[in-house]
């Protein structure tokens, strides 16, 4: 194949990447909407669109924010074919990314190039085939495990799944960021100490306590200039 | 509730969708697989890459199980299965579980509470809140890979790797974009960083509250709990110390499992310090 036809075919390839990538991410989007539909059917109790909608104001919207500039930072680093998988199948921070330019570098592959295209797709579709094996193989291990971990003497381990995130998170965040962090905790610890109400509304206080720490960080950010 | 929500129904659904998203895998690596053999791409590099990723994700993928078996607990096995094989990750999902738990009226995350609205809502929640970056693939890929495309054309023609490198340029976004960027992209960064010490402040203050103004006896009371703030405190602390193991020992694989691995050793002092209340 000369490079003229070589040329042809990738972009032959990239626009059909792009066709089945937009087909395949309506397909996948479709179903992840419709399973709590499905499921709610199942159960007999259908979301309650109300407390939906009440969820999604407060934590919703940080998540398109973070979405927005996740997609304008990753898009260009995985290239088109890499972008539809590793959006549809999630885990980009902690997997994909350092995956695919973990590839990248293992086999030298120049940023501005076709092979780079190709090494990413190729990257995320393994690291993802990966996953979905490992997941699916510890959940059939987890299966006859059911009763234990249903047991009453490990609720409050379950119970307490959020907090033990928050605080893994905490200490990532924190360090090396304590200037920015103490306003707002501080704010924070204070108005749920003489608002005790406000607890059940955490998810609505994230708001405030983002601004107040996205603000600091500006300042910071500007000063630092 | 926790049984219906482990039934082989659920199983089934959720099984599709991650066989779904496989056989998608599948189809898009053999495309580029054969696209890179085409246009000149060196095969034993190609084999090279999925050797390199199938090994780099194993590790990982253990770490994401564990968060699997953390989310089993509240949520059943079989959708935070769904929700961690396919486009979620252990840290959004929990986060959005926990607003979604307490929009439709649950003290939080938890199986004792859990009734089949609550599940349905939750799971509609963690579905729509982290679908976004799908839905721009959808709308504004290709759109955004070409004028990237258009943006590297001089210097794409003077690619290596000739036609490959002219046609493929769309990924010189990395180079082009981050020079266009310049500033923003500085500030970028650090607001992402400063939105999660919001969330994960707004959070913590809310624990020190409960602990010290809750179980309605009044403020400054210390009524209510403290075990949600001393589990916090586990986690951190787990957190320190594979952040200090990372460090020490240089072994980048510790990241693999230190939010995981610390959500689970803060979970088992959960069990011994609530025995203590």
């Amino acid at each position: 194949m000369n490079e003229e036809a070589k040329r042809e075919y990738y972009e032959r390839y990239i626009a059909s990447i792009h066709r089945l990538g937009r087909i395949m991410s309506v397909i996948v989007l479709v179903m992840l909407l419709a399973a709590p539909f499905v499921i709610g059917a199942y159960l007999g109790a259908m979301p309650n669109i109300g407390a939906f909608l009440k969820g999604f104001l407060s934590i919703g919207l940080v998540y398109l924010v973070s979405c927005i500039a996740e997609y304008l930072i990753y898009v260009p680093m995985l290239g088109a074919g890499g972008s539809y998988l590793a959006f549809m199948t999630g885990n980009l921070i902690n997997m994909k990314i350092p995956c695919a330019m973990t590839a990248k570098d293992i086999v030298g592959a120049k940023s501005g190039t076709a092979e780079n295209e190709i090494i990413s797709t190729l990257s995320i579709a393994a690291s993802s085939l990966v996953t979905i094996v490992v997941l699916a193989l510890g959940v059939v291990m987890l299966i006859p495990l059911q009763p234990v971990l249903q047991s009453p003497s490990l609720q409050p381990a379950f119970d307490n799944v959020v907090p033990a995130l928050f605080g893994a998170m905490a200490y990532k965040y924190y360090r090396g960021n304590l200037k920015i962090a103490a306003v707002p905790l501080l704010v924070m610890a204070v108005l749920f100490i003489l608002v005790p109400g406000l607890t059940g509304s955490t998810s609505f206080m994230i708001i405030p306590s983002g601004a107040i720490a996205i603000g600091l960080a500006y300042l910071y950010h500007r000063r630092a200039k | 509730m926790i049984q219906q929500l482990n039934s082989p129904v659920l199983y089934l659904i959720c099984g599709a969708i991650v066989l779904f998203v496989a056989l998608v895998c599948v189809f898009f690596a053999i495309r580029a697989y054969r696209a890179g053999k085409a246009i000149g791409i060196d095969e034993s590099k190609l084999k090279q890459t999925v050797v390199a990723s199938v090994t780099f994700a194993i590790l990982p993928s253990v770490g994401i199980l564990l968060g699997v078996i953390a989310l089993s607990g509240s949520l059943g096995i079989p959708w935070p299965w769904l929700r961690l094989s396919v486009i979620g990750a252990l840290h959004y999902e929990t986060q959005v579980a926990e607003a979604a738990a307490e929009a439709v009226g649950l003290d939080g995350l938890s199986a004792s509470q859990m009734t089949a609205e609550a599940f349905s809502t939750i799971a509609l929640l963690m579905s729509v809140c982290i679908m976004w970056g799908m839905v721009f693939c959808i709308f504004t890929c290709k759109g955004y890979t070409a004028r990237l495309t258009a943006g590297s054309k001089g210097n794409a023609s003077g690619s290596p790797d000739g036609a490959a490198g002219k046609a493929g340029a769309q990924a010189e976004a990395s180079g082009a974009t981050t020079k266009k960027k310049g500033a923003f992209a500085g500030f970028g960064d650090k607001a992402m960083t400063a939105m999660f010490i919001g969330l994960v402040s707004a959070y913590i203050g809310s624990y020190l509250g409960g602990w010290i103004s809750g179980g309605g006896k009044g403020i400054f009371a210390f009524g209510g709990s403290w075990l949600p703030l001393a589990v916090a405190a586990c986690g951190a602390a787990a957190m320190a110390v594979f952040t200090l193991i990372k460090e020490k020992a240089k072994a980048e694989w510790v990241d693999s499992f230190s939010i995981a691995g610390s959500m689970l050793i803060a979970m088992t002092c959960a069990i011994f310090l609530g025995r203590l209340i």
